[in-house]
C-alpha cells in the first residue's frame, strides 16, 4: 500500500474546510433546528437513532458511487446489483445446511463477492472495451435487475440465518461496519496514491496517463468498489428485511446520486469526498424522516425533496462561484 | 491515518451513544388515558382505485370515531414502508394499519410494532405467520369469493354449449391474495375441464403494461379464447385494450362475445357491467373491511384476543343483479369519468 507522501493536489476524501460539504451540513443543521419545534419526536433521541439506522445503508451506497463519480464515470447499475446480490445471498444462504454463523458468512462473502465481481466487469467494459459508462452500467442495471427476478420468479426468499439477520437489524453493527468501511475509504481517498490517482483520473485521464497514472485500473477498482459497497448496502438492507428481495433498491437510485452531487461531486469527475457524501445522506435522509414524521406523503416527500435539493445545488454553485472555484469538469 | 482513525473512533461512539439513548425511551401512553388517539396508516401503494377507495374508507372510519390519522405511502418500497412504521413508532401512535408489500418484507414492521406495544393490523393483505403467531389481518375470501365469481361465470358460458378456451390473468404470486384468487380460479374450474380448457396463464405481478402485452401474446397464440378471468379489475382496461386490437371486444349477448370476468368490483368494472362487456366480477366489501380493521386495532388496545384472519365474505355482482347489488359495490360510489 503506497502512501501519498504530500497532500492531494485535487479536494482530499475528508479535511474540514468551507466545502459543499460544510455548506450541506449547515443546512441541514439549519432545517433540523427550524423544523423540531413544529414535528413531534423528531430531536427524540428514538428518532435521531432512526435517522442514523436510515442513513447508513445509503451512506455505504453512495461512497462507493462518489469513487465513481470522482473518476469520472457513472454507476447506474448499483441498485441492480443490491437486488441481485440480495436473492444470490440469500438462496447461498438457504441452501447451507444449520441455517447457522457458517451459512450466514457464506452469504455476505457471496454478496460481496459477486457486488465486487459486477462492479469490476461494468469498469472492465468501461476501460479495456472503450464503451461508455453510462450505456455499460445501464445495460448492466437491466441484465442484472432481470436475473433476479429471473432468479426467484419475482418471488421473496425468507427464512434467513438469525446471525445475518442481526448484520441489518442491529443498529450497533450497522454503524460499526459503515464506519469501517466510509473511514477507511475516506482515508484512503485522502492520504494514499490510489486516492491522488483517482481524483487525476477523474480530472483529466490523458494527463493522467501521460503522468504515468495506471488508468484502466485505477477505473476498475472504483467501478469494483462501487459494486462491492452496493452489496454492503444489500447485506444491511436484506438482514434488516429478513428477506432477500429481487427488487431491492429499486426506489434508491435518485438518493445515492443526489446525495453525492450534493456533497459536491460533480458527474465531470475529478471532484468530491466522502464527507461531502456523507453531509449529502444525512440532509436527504433528515429532510425524508423529518416530512414523513409530520405525516406528509410520499408524493409531498419527493417534491420537497427534489426542491431542496436543487435548493442547496444552486447554493452550493452560487458559493463556488464567490469562493471562485472552478465550476467543475471537463468539456 | 490517526487523524482519520480519530474521525472514524468519534462518529462510531457518538453512533453507539445514540443506540444506547434510544432505549431509554419513556413508555407511551397506558390505553385508556384521556387523549384522542392517533393511528398510523401505512399503504403499500395508491395505485389502484381498490387501494384509494381502502384509504378513504379507512380515514372515513376514523373520522366518524373522532382518532387522528397519520397516513404514509411507501409507493412500492418495502424498506421504506419499514422507516414509516419506525417514524410511527416514535410518534408513539395508538395503533398501525399497514397494506404490507408482500407476506414477507412485513415481518421486520410488525416485530417492531409488537416490540414497541403498539397494536398493528394488516389490511386486505395477510402475512406470513411469525414464529407460530399469526398478525391479525383483514382480507377477503379470496379463493371463495374467486370460485363464486368463476363458477358463475362457467354456468351462463356453458348455456350456449360448446367447449371454450380460457385465459386468466395471475397477479403478483408473493401476494398472498393473487395466490388465493388463482387457487379460486382453478378450484372453479376442477371437474369442469369438459365445459372450460384453460389454454393461456399469463403473469401480470400486478403490472398492467405487462398484463397487456402478456393477453396481446396469448391472443395471438390462442385466437380461440372466448373466456377470461383477471385477477384484479384494475387490470380490465389492459384487456379492454387487447381484445379491442383482436376484434373480440363484444357485449354479452352479440356473436364473438368473450365471456369475462374480474375481481375487485372497481369503477372501470362497474362501468363495464352497466355497458354489458363484463359478465361478473367479485366485490370486495372495502367499507366492512376498513370498519373491521379500525375495530380490530381498538380491540388489540383492549387486550382482546382476535382470530388471526378477519375474513370479508365479499359477494359476485352480475349483469343481472347489478341493480339490487351497485349500492354495495364501492365502484358504484366511486365518480370516475369514463
Amino acid at each position: 500500500m503506497r502512501r501519498a507522501t504530500t497532500m492531494p493536489v485535487f479536494a482530499p476524501g475528508w479535511r474540514p474546510r468551507w466545502g459543499s460539504e460544510c455548506l450541506i451540513l449547515a443546512a441541514g443543521g439549519v432545517y433540523f433546528l427550524a423544523a423540531a419545534p413544529f414535528i413531534p419526536g423528531l430531536a427524540s433521541w428514538e428518532n435521531l437513532g432512526n435517522l442514523l439506522s436510515n442513513l447508513l445503508p445509503l451512506l455505504v451506497i453512495a461512497v462507493g458511487q462518489t469513487l465513481v463519480l470522482i473518476a469520472g464515470g457513472i454507476d447506474l447499475s448499483a441498485t441492480a446489483i443490491m437486488a441481485v446480490t440480495s436473492v444470490a445471498g440469500a438462496m447461498v444462504m438457504r441452501g447451507v445446511p444449520g441455517h447457522g454463523p457458517v451459512a450466514a458468512l457464506a452469504g455476505v462473502g457471496v454478496m460481496l463477492g459477486m457486488g465486487t465481481a459486477v462492479g469490476w466487469g461494468n469498469g472492465f467494459a468501461i476501460t479495456r472495451l472503450r464503451l461508455p459508462a453510462f450505456m455499460v452500467t445501464l445495460t448492466s442495471m437491466m441484465f442484472f435487475s432481470g436475473l433476479a427476478l429471473w432468479l426467484t420468479q419475482s418471488q421473496k426468499i425468507n427464512g434467513l440465518p438469525a446471525a445475518f439477520n442481526a448484520l441489518g437489524g442491529n443498529l450497533a453493527v450497522e454503524l460499526i461496519l459503515t464506519t469501517a468501511v466510509v473511514g477507511l475509504t475516506a482515508w484512503g481517498l485522502g492520504r494514499l496514491l490510489a486516492g491522488r490517482w483517482l481524483y487525476a483520473v477523474g480530472h483529466n485521464p490523458r494527463a493522467a496517463l501521460i503522468s504515468g497514472v495506471p488508468v484502466g485500473p485505477v477505473v476498475m477498482a472504483a467501478y469494483a468498489f462501487s459494486g462491492g459497497a452496493a452489496a454492503l448496502g444489500a447485506v444491511l438492507l436484506t438482514g434488516r428485511g429478513e428477506t432477500g428481495d429481487p427488487v431491492l433498491g429499486r426506489y434508491l437510485m435518485l438518493d445515492v446520486i443526489g446525495a453525492a452531487v450534493l456533497g459536491g461531486a460533480s458527474f465531470f469527475g475529478g471532484r468530491g469526498g466522502v464527507g461531502g457524501t456523507a453531509a449529502g445522506v444525512l440532509f436527504i435522509k433528515l429532510v425524508d424522516n423529518s416530512l414523513s414524521l409530520q405525516g406528509c406523503s410520499h408524493f409531498t416527500i419527493m417534491m420537497v425533496k427534489g426542491g431542496l435539493i436543487l435548493a442547496a445545488a444552486l447554493a452550493d454553485g452560487g458559493r463556488r462561484r464567490l469562493a471562485g472555484e472552478d465550476q467543475g469538469g471537463r468539456a | 491515518m490517526k487523524t482519520y482513525l480519530r474521525y472514524a473512533f468519534a462518529a462510531l461512539l457518538a453512533g453507539l451513544a445514540l443506540v444506547g439513548c434510544g432505549q431509554s425511551q419513556p413508555p407511551a401512553a397506558p390505553p385508556g388515558a384521556d387523549r384522542p388517539l392517533t393511528f398510523g396508516v401505512s399503504f403499500e401503494t395508491l395505485q389502484t382505485e381498490y387501494w384509494i377507495a381502502g384509504m378513504d374508507a379507512i380515514k372515513a372510519e376514523l373520522s366518524r370515531r373522532n382518532i387522528k390519522l397519520l397516513a404514509a405511502i411507501a409507493d412500492g418500497d418495502a424498506n421504506r414502508q419499514y422507516e414509516q412504521v419506525r417514524n410511527f413508532i416514535t410518534r408513539k401512535v395508538d395503533g398501525i394499519i399497514l397494506v404490507p408489500k408482500d407476506a414477507k418484507t412485513c415481518l421486520p414492521m410488525i416485530k417492531a410494532a409488537h416490540t414497541a406495544g403498539i397494536p398493528i393490523v394488516l389490511f386486505n393483505r395477510p402475512c406470513d405467520p411469525i414464529d407460530g403467531f399469526t398478525p391479525v389481518a383483514v382480507v377477503a375470501d379470496n379463493v371463495a369469493l374467486t370460485r363464486e365469481t368463476v363458477a358463475s361465470l362457467v354456468e351462463r358460458a356453458q348455456v350456449g354449449g360448446g367447449r371454450h378456451r380460457a385465459m386468466v390473468i395471475l397477479g403478483d404470486l408473493g401476494d398472498v391474495n393473487a395466490v388465493g384468487r388463482r387457487d379460486g380460479f382453478e378450484a372453479a374450474l376442477k371437474g369442469r375441464e369438459a365445459v372450460v380448457e384453460v389454454v393461456a396463464r399469463v403473469p401480470s405481478e400486478w403490472n398492467q403494461e405487462k398484463a397487456q402485452a402478456g393477453v396481446v401474446n396469448a391472443l395471438q397464440a390462442h385466437p380461440d379464447i372466448d373466456f377470461i378471468f383477471t385477477s384484479s379489475d384494475f387490470l380490465l382496461p389492459s384487456i379492454v385494450s387487447a381484445l379491442k386490437a383482436a376484434g373480440k371486444y363484444h357485449r354479452t349477448g352479440e356473436t364473438g362475445h368473450v365471456w369475462l370476468a374480474g375481481f375487485d368490483g372497481d369503477a372501470t368494472a362497474y362501468r363495464l357491467l352497466t355497458e354489458g362487456y363484463l359478465d361478473a366480477t367479485g366485490v370486495q366489501d372495502v367499507y366492512f373491511e376498513a370498519r373491521q380493521t379500525v375495530e380490530a386495532v381498538l380491540d388489540l388496545r383492549a387486550g382482546k384476543s382476535l382470530p388471526g384472519t378477519i375474513l370479508d365474505p365479499g359477494f359476485v355482482i352480475s349483469q343481472a343483479n347489478l341493480q339490487e347489488r351497485a349500492p354495495r359495490m364501492w365502484g358504484a360510489q366511486v365518480k370516475k369519468a369514463p
